[in-house]
């Protein structure tokens, strides 16, 4: 049996079944993560995914409540909407500023059921090696979760880009070696750092959810062969690139086509889209 | 005199697709009460549209591909490039849908239909649609009676 198809990077934002329930997620979406597009039924998320061929999509929570006051859903927000679409796959968030961060993860797993977990350290401003972080990524390893981090840019208000630097993902990847770690955005602008990053700790992933200028297509194309030669990511990093959208920063669609559109062979596209992330997730997509 | 404004939710389910809409619209204008008068019907979104054509699957198809053709998704690469790809600081994301609109444009987003003893009078072959260029998404058509009721 092939594996399910996945899309390893979205927001939940703008589902409107969970704004009725929770009206404080309106004001994340739009204040916190900033985005503008109108709010729509569950079912829209669900024929996103039909539209761009995909099965399954890992939907995020954010949780930064020390630096902006804010969560962008809650873990057991995550888990609710869960509950609601057996196409969602849930990772929780917890504030590393936080002492009890570890043990809300631990709930978030064991508990909430949830699969992964989420850090945004551009929006959560924290340095990825700090030491006070520790503990969430040592309860990610005892958990057997992957870590999915930010990096690059962000829109995100008041979000710090240096926070996203790949290059301060290279303590963590080598103190927590059985960390399963994956960069979003390519983290452009740094994709050679994080390409670099990628070739030297095979615990380090790359997620597509990349577009900064131009279009899905040409963003990507740009990205990933002339910035970097398709050559590596076909031959050196097959195990480490997921498809990820960003959704709704971009729709499903527009990424999925995108990625297909690279010219990558049909088994490395079949890893990025369903393979890699099916072995993060512990093989039960 | 009856003036009365319905939004109804039209739920796109692709990246384009032609919705006939033909029956919401008869639906209003006879739960309004309108007896003459006219049936307006307009989207309220800039990448979808309202037109008005032949109700057949293949004309459907044809009205798709020749919008694409004139106003594609994505340039032909070298060729020309569309000024909206670039971010939005006002909506948080890029905008890089401009044949979109620009087929919202040559579609057009609204029709209208004359109301004459509470029937709405179109040819024979004639179907409203709402057309999504930019789907799946949950859209809004606003649709007004104007005129005398019984």
């Amino acid at each position: 049996m092939s594996d399910r198809s996945i899309d390893f990077h979205t927001h939940p934002l703008l589902v409107r079944e969970m704004i009725a329930r929770h009206p404080e997620l309106a004001d994340a979406a739009r204040k916190t993560f900033f985005i503008g597009n109108t709010f729509q039924p569950l079912e829209t998320f669900h024929l996103e995914l039909d539209a761009a061929g995909l099965d399954k999509a890992v939907i995020v929570a954010v949780d930064a409540t020390t630096v902006r006051g804010a969560t962008l859903y809650t873990n057991e927000q995550i888990a609710e909407l869960c509950a609601m679409s057996d196409r969602l796959i849930g990772f929780a968030s917890v504030d590393p500023h936080q002492s009890g961060a570890a043990a809300k993860l631990e709930t978030a797993v064991r508990q909430l059921g949830l699969r992964g977990l989420k850090l945004d350290p551009a929006m959560q401003q924290f340095r990825p090696s700090d030491p006070s972080a520790h503990p969430v990524y040592e309860k990610a390893e005892e958990l057997g979760i992957p870590v999915l981090f930010h990096a690059g840019m962000s829109w995100a208000p008041g979000s710090r880009l240096e926070f996203g630097h790949p290059l301060l993902f290279e303590q963590v990847a080598i103190d927590f070696p059985k960390l399963n770690i994956v960069l979003a955005h390519l983290a452009w602008p740094w994709v050679t750092e994080a390409v670099a990053l990628a070739l030297k700790y095979p615990n380090v992933h790359l997620d597509t959810s990349a577009l900064y200028f131009d279009n899905p297509r040409d963003f990507l194309r740009h990205a990933m062969t002339h910035v970097v030669p398709p050559s590596v990511f076909e031959c050196s990093l097959r195990g480490q690139i997921l498809f990820g959208s960003n959704y709704p920063r971009v729709e499903i669609k527009n990424m999925a086509a995108a990625v297909r559109a690279l010219g990558f062979s049909t088994d490395f596209q079949q890893l990025i889209f369903g393979g890699n992330a099916t072995r993060l997730l512990g093989g039960l997509a | 005199m009856i003036v009365k404004l319905e939004r109804i939710e039209v739920q796109s389910r692709r990246d384009m697709e032609m919705i006939d809409i033909t029956s919401e619209i008869e639906r209003v204008v006879k739960e309004s009460g309108l007896r003459n008068g006219v049936v307006l019907a307009m989207t309220a979104h800039t990448s979808a549209g309202l037109l008005v054509t032949e109700g057949i699957e293949c004309l459907e198809r044809d009205v798709l591909a020749h919008l694409e053709r004139l106003a594609p998704k994505e340039p032909p690469a070298d060729a020309y490039h569309y000024w909206h790809n670039r971010y939005l600081d006002y909506d948080g994301r890029l905008g890089f849908n401009a044949g979109d609109h620009l087929k919202s444009i040559l579609g057009g987003v609204n029709c209208f239909f004359p109301v004459e003893n509470g029937v709405v009078v179109r040819g024979s072959r004639q179907r409203a649609y709402f057309v999504e260029y930019d789907g799946p998404l949950a859209r809004t058509v606003l649709i007004q009676v104007l005129g005398e009721g019984a």
